[in-house]
């Protein structure tokens, strides 16, 4: 399809964040209401211990709300509910009943009339804790036939499970017949590789306020990316109408994936408040958020064949994931990685066996990429590998294998699927290559002197959206309210969340593109909840674009039919023989008669009709579920320079080029590609919340203090970070459209170990590569 | 505890307030003064969200008891624009995408404006390297670092 | 759990006392209580909500004009109520005092060092306090002073272990002074840590006198690889009223990482302590030696 001229699809407009640059934003955290009573939470010390009773007296002679386990609905749940209910398991209530499976797990709360009160109060509470055991931390430890079992049994759908060997579930995924593949390889590779556990760091910690209405409902803000579940589970875990729970949409301070199920104190926070029957406000410390979530760790044993030629033949991808006291989604990551593994290259042949197993860690959730990033490792290590043992250069063998156009795209898993329209990799991977000076790279062996340089190149993808032709296990659509006000300018209403990545403002563009209404007449950024929108799963599966603003673009089509066909009786004449433009100088959009712009009405003027004849308001609402799920690539060329006498490694330049179809948002486009690069570098070669493996507390005792995320100083200069689109179009995306945030972050980790080797000539295959791990294995090489 | 009547200016205006020894002035700006625009990202000095002005120097307001501020002068991100008129740092944090979930933004504004205060022609690095305790985890720093780089010798104007 | 970094719940009685006469006053009247002087507060508010430091009474003595002031004539003369930053952006500092200078520019950030003081540093007794090295190496000293009189002492003799120091419960650092520096030496200061704001995985500072191709005298101290900062003396042993060249940089270098006992922690392990100690030994060596205008 043709590229398309926008009037706003592609600017940027600088008005968009305002209210983040001048501190007027409001976020859950910000929100007051006139006597609210302030929470706190009581957070087990133990990483597996019974609780044989709770005994808050104390707590509420000094005038404090509390609650523990028996005070809480014995509704078994799972906080993410955007797969369908018979692929969802459940294992908790809103507080522990009977044992806590981590460190920092909530176990009781209060609230009082300040956070000081709150806290006081809080110390006071005893807890009469039963047997305690030893934590299973180590994935092989948790699922040895001897290891303590950390759950008897738990739900799938309405169908009890037992669990066994810590086995929350498995997957297994077989296509073609892999003995065969391997057969007719003439070189076969196989390698272990592990990825860590990553703590997302979103700046704002998790935060709810909840206020008990009169009329037995409740109003609730809350740190979200999908506001419409947390609805539906506050209405069935508090056995309230789902026409009486109220969620606001509100302005989120980063997420990552953390808030894609509703947060863990969030129902806390509602108890308390229907408890109390005052407004209660609730907002965690760091270092009670950092004890909340993880990202996914990964193991796995990869093995690969190909013939002389580089052509791929067979795959066979083993993988664990270790998932902490809860399952949150370990289902559906386990298909999801098996999507991603399988939509990588056309390994012809592949078997794929996933297992995840419960740990007494903290809960492990989506961040950034839902496994992708971590198999990608794996993936992109070992093509690499594979590469060097073929003789063929990096961009070849993967030019040759590339999973593209026409082909077939597990963007969910196994059973979402569909056929890539658009694709970028050829261009991204050859363009890139001469920017990147790609002609210039030279082997390990080549290089001398103590500080080292090499370059990596490592390609990746994610889906944008979980839609497929046919329904699959994820629940997947969007929708919106799109109304002309009087005066010509725009209301959109739609509960799709943004995480600052610029979803709001693509959904303002899209609206003003399809109605010509000028940018700044469009106002999408707040006043909605769930009571005046119409569903929106998440932002989650980088899908805000590609779906939320293809439902919104959907929508703004039928008020722009419902709104022609009205300017059409104005006119008297028929609405496919009018035009509807911007018109700049009159900041408004205009309708004329095709090819007499002269005789035009704004739309201001044809609101106003509208609403002072009593004709009524020119709006719609509507819902829609995309029908495919494209994915966006992304290739990474990172250049690293490793000092040999201290392990340190600097990323002194990258090229990073992006396929997004058309760009909506270019500054916030690139914003999240460089972002995504340096929690990328974090992934790669410094962050990993590590677990003391005799009492299960964090190493970093919940203080950031020991959690060190890059900082402006630990990037690339500005100058030495190229970002790059290719030119592609997707024909089922709004206007030509597809995702990016999660692609961004998935061949960083594995680009940069790619890079490391072509500098020192020594493979990875544990992340993070820190100083401490790449002098040991200098040493270690070169027999110091 | 024994309440401490404080004074101080904030964003240009005088404020007298009883304190609380162990009140940390984070709390009072955003809870009593309603000045959400700092943020609590850890309370151990470590992030850079509730970053503040204290005469004119950044300081962070987690770390800061409300008692010490007695007789001094505070901005917060909500005094920096003058009436509707944005500061030359904001305007450049708008304009060059350094903006994403905005979580870190104010205190990131803060900071760089005392910098090209205390050196207007800075280097990239020293950008880089002034505002390394302001931590943000959306942008990767790079807009961020663009958007001060611009506004060298131009926040006489503000 | 049981913290809250939100909030601090402890109670104490708070003083900002004006003058000196006056803290001192208050530091001798409850000296048998738990009482805090409240400088930056960088370390010690952390505390307080992190590891529920018990604090009865705190002092504020930030805004005392007596204890801020900075004195350039004849080596340097601290108060104890400056902040890092003030005593950073004095030329004399980076030019006279470069492993100062560049110990305290490597510290956490600039909020931070608006905030911190060196008695603050100190007196909180890391072992990886950023100061502390480049302090001993200049042989500074620290004024103490109670209602009983004052005395002076080395930095190195003033901290015993890990937070623990000989000061007396009434009495108050009230500055810190460093000796001027003759012309014919060097220093440096080093520090590798996981991100550029953080606290030292190691850190060191070396001074040494330079007389022709002679070493005359030298200090080389090591942070965060023992309980407190360390002298490497055998190496400086080796090192001084020697000619220097690279041969003999390498053997000091060596010999200082066999002094030094670090341990495994959070931010690093001893055996990558103790191959940096080398690596950074050496090349502080080399850069101090350049600094005293020597050439290998």
């Amino acid at each position: 399809m043709e590229k398309q001229q926008f009037d706003f699809i592609g600017k940027s407009f600088d008005i968009k964040n305002i209210g983040k640059a001048t501190g007027k934003e409001i976020y859950t955290c910000d929100v007051n209401i006139p006597g609210q009573l302030y929470a706190v939470v009581l957070r087990s010390p133990f990483p597996h211990a019974e609780i044989k009773k709770i005994d808050y007296s104390q707590a509420e002679k000094m005038g404090a709300i509390c609650i523990s386990g028996d005070d809480v609905p014995d509704i078994l749940y799972n906080e993410r509910i955007v797969s369908i209910p018979e692929k969802t398991y459940r294992d908790r209530t809103v507080l522990p009943k009977d044992k806590v499976r981590h460190v920092g797990e909530a176990v009781a709360a209060c609230a009082a009339e300040t956070e000081e009160e709150a806290f006081m109060a809080l110390k006071k509470i005893k807890v009469e804790w039963g047997k305690k055991w030893r934590p299973l931390i180590n994935l092989d430890k948790a699922m040895d036939p001897d290891a303590l079992q950390i759950y008897d049994h738990v739900y799938l759908g309405e169908e009890r499970v037992d669990i066994n060997n810590n086995i929350a579930c498995e997957r297994n995924v077989d296509v073609g017949d892999i003995e065969e593949g391997f057969k007719e390889a003439d070189e076969i590779v196989e390698r272990t590789f592990s990825t860590q556990r990553v703590y997302h760091m979103q700046m704002e910690t998790k935060s709810a306020v909840c206020v008990p209405e009169a009329d037995g409902g409740i109003t609730v803000w809350t740190t979200s990316q999908g506001i419409h579940n947390v609805r539906i589970l506050l209405g069935n875990i508090f056995n309230i109408p789902l026409s009486k729970v109220n969620v606001k949409r509100t302005t989120l301070g980063g997420s990552f994936g953390s808030s894609i199920q509703m947060n863990s104190i969030t129902p806390i926070c509602v108890a308390l408040a229907l408890k109390a029957k005052r407004s209660v406000k609730l907002v965690t410390t760091r270092e009670e958020d950092i004890y909340d979530h993880s990202k996914y760790p990964l193991k796995t044993i990869l093995k690969i064949g190909a013939k002389k030629d580089g052509t791929l033949t067979a795959a066979h991808c083993r993988v664990w994931v270790e998932i902490g006291g809860h399952n949150i989604q370990a289902y559906p990551y386990l298909g999801c990685v098996a999507g991603w593994f399988a939509s990588l290259y056309k390994w012809k042949n592949l078997k794929y066996e996933g297992t995840a197993v419960y740990t007494n860690k903290v809960p492990s959730c989506a961040m950034q990429g839902y496994g992708n990033p971590q198999i990608n490792f794996a993936v992109e290590s070992l093509i690499d590998i594979l590469a060097e043992k073929l003789d063929m250069d990096p961009i070849e063998i993967r030019l040759k294998n590339y999973v593209g156009k026409g082909d077939e795209f597990w963007g969910q898993g196994p059973t979402v699927r569909s056929i890539i329209r658009s694709c970028g990799v050829e261009e991204m991977l050859i363009e890139g290559s001469k920017l990147a000076g790609w002609d210039k790279r030279t082997l390990p062996s080549k290089k001398k002197g103590d500080i080292r340089r090499g370059i990596g190149v490592a390609r990746g993808f994610h889906t944008s959206g979980t839609g497929g032709p046919n329904p699959g296990e994820v629940i997947d659509y969007s929708g919106a309210t799109i109304k002309i006000n009087e005066d010509g300018s725009v209301d959109v209403l739609t509960a799709l969340m943004d995480h600052g990545g610029g979803t709001w403002d693509a959904g303002a563009k899209v609206v003003a593109e399809v109605l010509k209404v000028p940018y700044s007449k469009v106002s999408i950024y707040s006043g909605v909840d769930t009571r005046t929108t119409v569903f929106d799963v998440n932002t989650h599966a980088t899908r805000g674009v590609y779906c939320g603003c293809g439902a919104i673009k959907y929508v703004a089509e039928k008020v722009k039919e419902i709104l022609l066909n009205y300017a059409a009786t104005l006119f008297k004449d028929l609405p496919e023989n009018l035009e509807l433009t911007c018109n700049e100088e009159l900041g408004q959009a205009v309708i004329c008669p095709r090819g007499i712009p002269q005789n035009y009405m704004t739309l201001g003027e044809i609101a106003e009709h509208a609403h002072i004849t009593s004709w009524g308001t020119i709006a719609h609402t509507a819902t829609l579920r995309q029908k495919n799920c494209p994915p966006c690539f992304i290739t990474h060329f990172v250049e690293v320079e490793v000092n040999t006498k201290t392990g340190e490694i600097k990323v002194p330049r990258a090229v990073i080029m992006g396929d997004s179809g058309t760009i909506i948002n270019p500054d916030l486009w690139e914003g999240q590609i460089i972002g995504a690069f340096s929690r990328g570098l974090g992934f790669s070669l410094l962050e990993e919340t590590k677990y003391d493996l005799n009492n299960g507390k964090l190493e970093c005792n919940g203080m950031i203090t020991d959690y060190k995320i890059p900082t402006t100083i630990d990037m690339p200069k500005v100058g030495s970070i190229t970002v790059r689109s290719a030119h592609t179009y997707e024909p089922t995306g709004p206007f030509g459209a597809k995702g990016m945030g999660e692609a961004a972050l998935s061949s960083v980790g594995s680009a940069v170990a790619i890079a490391i080797y072509n500098a020192i000539g020594i493979r990875f295959y544990e992340l993070p590569i820190t100083p401490e791990k790449v002098l040991k294995a200098l040493k270690e090489k070169e027999g110091r | 505890m024994k309440k401490i009547e404080i004074e101080f200016t904030i964003n240009g205006k005088k404020r007298r307030l009883s304190v609380k020894p162990n009140d940390l002035l984070i709390n009072i700006i955003r809870n009593d003064l309603f000045l959400t625009g700092s943020k609590y990202g850890c309370g151990i000095g470590e992030c850079g969200a509730c970053t503040v002005l204290l005469n004119g120097e950044p300081v962070l307001s987690c770390l800061t008891l409300a008692a010490t501020v007695d007789g001094k002068e505070i901005t917060t991100i909500e005094g920096l624009a003058i009436g509707d008129e944005l500061h030359p740092m904001q305007k450049a944090f708008l304009k060059n995408g350094a903006v994403q979930c905005g979580f870190c933004t104010p205190g990131m504004i803060l900071t760089a404006t005392a910098l090209l205060k205390e050196n207007p022609n800075s280097t990239e690095d020293e950008i880089r390297d002034y505002m390394r305790g302001n931590l943000c985890r959306c942008t990767g720093y790079i807009q961020i670092v663009k958007a001060i780089k611009s506004c060298e010798n131009n926040l006489e104007t503000s | 759990m049981s913290t809250n970094t939100k909030i601090l719940t402890q109670e104490f009685e708070y003083f900002a006392p004006k003058t000196l006469e006056e803290t001192l006053g208050l530091l001798c009247k409850y000296k048998d209580k738990n009482t805090k002087i409240l400088a930056g507060g960088t370390d010690l508010l952390v505390k307080m909500k992190t590891i529920n430091l018990n604090v009865d009474y705190l002092i504020n003595i930030k805004d005392i004009s007596e204890l801020n002031f900075i004195n350039t004539d004849g080596g340097l003369k601290i108060g104890a109520a400056v902040p890092l930053s003030h005593i950073e952006r004095v030329g004399k500092v980076k030019e006279k005092y470069p492993a100062l200078y560049e110990g305290i520019k490597s510290m956490a950030a600039i909020a931070i060092r608006n905030m911190a003081t060196i008695p603050g540093n100190i007196c909180n007794a890391s072992p990886a306090g950023d100061t502390i090295p480049p302090l001993i190496v200049y042989s500074a000293e620290l004024k103490l002073v109670s209602k009983r009189g004052e005395r002076t002492v080395q930095v190195e003799d003033f901290i015993t272990g890990v937070g623990k120091t000989i000061i007396k419960a009434d009495e108050l650092v009230t500055q810190v002074n460093i000796p001027e520096i003759n012309n014919n030496s060097g220093s440096a200061f080093s520090k590798k840590s996981r991100v550029k704001a953080d606290i030292a995985k190691i850190n060191l500072a070396i001074w040494l006198e330079r007389d022709g191709n002679f070493c005359k005298y030298c200090k080389i101290v090591l942070g965060s690889v023992f309980i407190k900062a360390v002298r490497a003396k055998k190496a400086e042993d080796l090192l001084r009223e020697q000619i220097v060249n690279d041969d003999l940089f390498i053997k000091v270098a060596k010999k200082a990482s066999e002094e030094i006992k670090p341990i495994d922690d959070v931010r690093s392990i001893a055996e990558y302590r103790t191959d940096l100690a080398q690596v950074m030994v050496e090349d502080s060596l080399k850069l101090a030696w350049g600094r005293a205008g020597g050439e290998l």
